[in-house]
């Protein structure tokens, strides 16, 4: 749960989500869900003659699966909160 | 934070996951699928492998063959991204930082 | 859950007319009638658009029932988007006449690399296979 609730923290921001095919697209980070699936809203594409079918595209949803890296605002990153968050996430996970 | 009465600090490994564990707020090396190597500090990791890195340089790898001399030529193409999220199933292996006083 | 907001969710694209991307390079537009909780998609009176540069041409399809891990990205098509993109139709036959060519060309070069780095005991690995490493 902690990068679905991370995501939703950022949501309203700018990123930059990388595919595997190798498509990024920029946008505005709408919603997500637990399987890390992505709406974003007023995209675009970094490549658009390699992808001339995302020229007519506003607003997506993305396969979580899809997806090889997301790219964040950094100055919108707790990062001690994210450490003190994993942490807390492995000692439970180990009393499972 | 501070209140939670954290995990006693001794560095057993146990399983694989404790040594992320004690990677967190250290720099590591991530090696990816499709020849792509990841150098960044360990802000958050899950149990997909999920991470979150900081200061993150991407290396990428190619080869190409010359068409006149035959021969291979690997190029590798570098990026720094200032915070990035590597989802889990792209990662083959996470390196640790190498520390001085190991054993 | 599926209704709190933040969440991303395929509810409010029912019976909108969407664009899919699949995961072997395929764009398909179609009317979503039905989703799950895999991206199981249904699409109705669909047609598949080719895009050669910026022609691109329709084929009528039908429907699909589309396994949700071959699902790249599902976008609505802006029609001012659309208008400002420079894309425009063309007769389908051409376009596919164009992309078969192209991907002749591209085929003959990957091959052509594959070939010179099996002969130097390297295995291409990844040669613009966007299918196995998903």
């Amino acid at each position: 749960m902690l990068f679905y609730s991370f995501f939703k923290s950022l949501v309203g921001k700018d990123v930059v989500v990388e595919l595997k095919n190798d498509l990024s697209i920029h946008g505005t980070l709408h919603s997500v869900d637990q399987f890390l699936n992505i709406k974003l809203t007023d995209i675009s594409v970094t490549d658009p003659d390699r992808y001339p079918h995302m020229l007519s595209v506003k607003n997506c949803f993305i396969r979580g699966s899809v997806v090889r890296y997301i790219q964040l605002p950094a100055d919108e990153c707790d990062t001690q909160l994210l450490q003190d968050t994993a942490r807390k996430e492995a000692s439970q996970n180990k009393k499972k | 934070m501070a209140e939670e009465a954290e995990q006693p600090t001794v560095a057993t490994v146990e399983e694989p996951f404790d040594l992320v564990r004690l990677s967190l707020d250290e720099k590591i090396y991530v090696k990816m699928r499709n020849d792509r190597e990841l150098r960044g500090r360990l802000h958050a990791y899950d149990q997909h492998l999920n991470m979150i890195l900081g200061d993150a340089e991407e290396t990428v790898t190619t080869v190409e063959i010359d068409d006149e001399t035959y021969e291979e030529i690997y190029k590798s193409t570098k990026r720094t991204i200032p915070m990035l999220f590597v989802r889990g199933d792209g990662v083959i292996l996470i390196s640790p930082p190498m520390r001085a006083n190991v054993g | 859950m599926s209704y709190l907001p933040g969440t991303a969710s395929l509810i409010n694209e029912i019976d909108k007319r969407l664009l899919i991307v699949l995961r072997d390079g395929r764009t398909l537009i179609g009317y979503l009638r039905t989703i799950d909780q895999f991206a199981n998609l249904v699409l109705h009176q669909t047609i598949e658009r080719i895009h050669v540069d910026k022609q691109y041409g329709d084929i009528p399809r039908g429907i699909f029932i589309i396994r949700g891990e071959n699902v790249i990205l599902l976008g609505e098509v802006d029609d001012e988007k659309f208008k400002n993109s420079g894309l425009e139709e063309a007769p389908i036959d051409e376009v596919l006449e164009k992309q078969r060519s192209l991907q002749l060309q591209k085929q003959k070069e990957i091959e052509e690399k594959r070939k010179a780095l099996r002969e130097r005991g390297l295995e291409p690995s990844h040669l613009e296979s966007i299918q196995e490493d998903f």
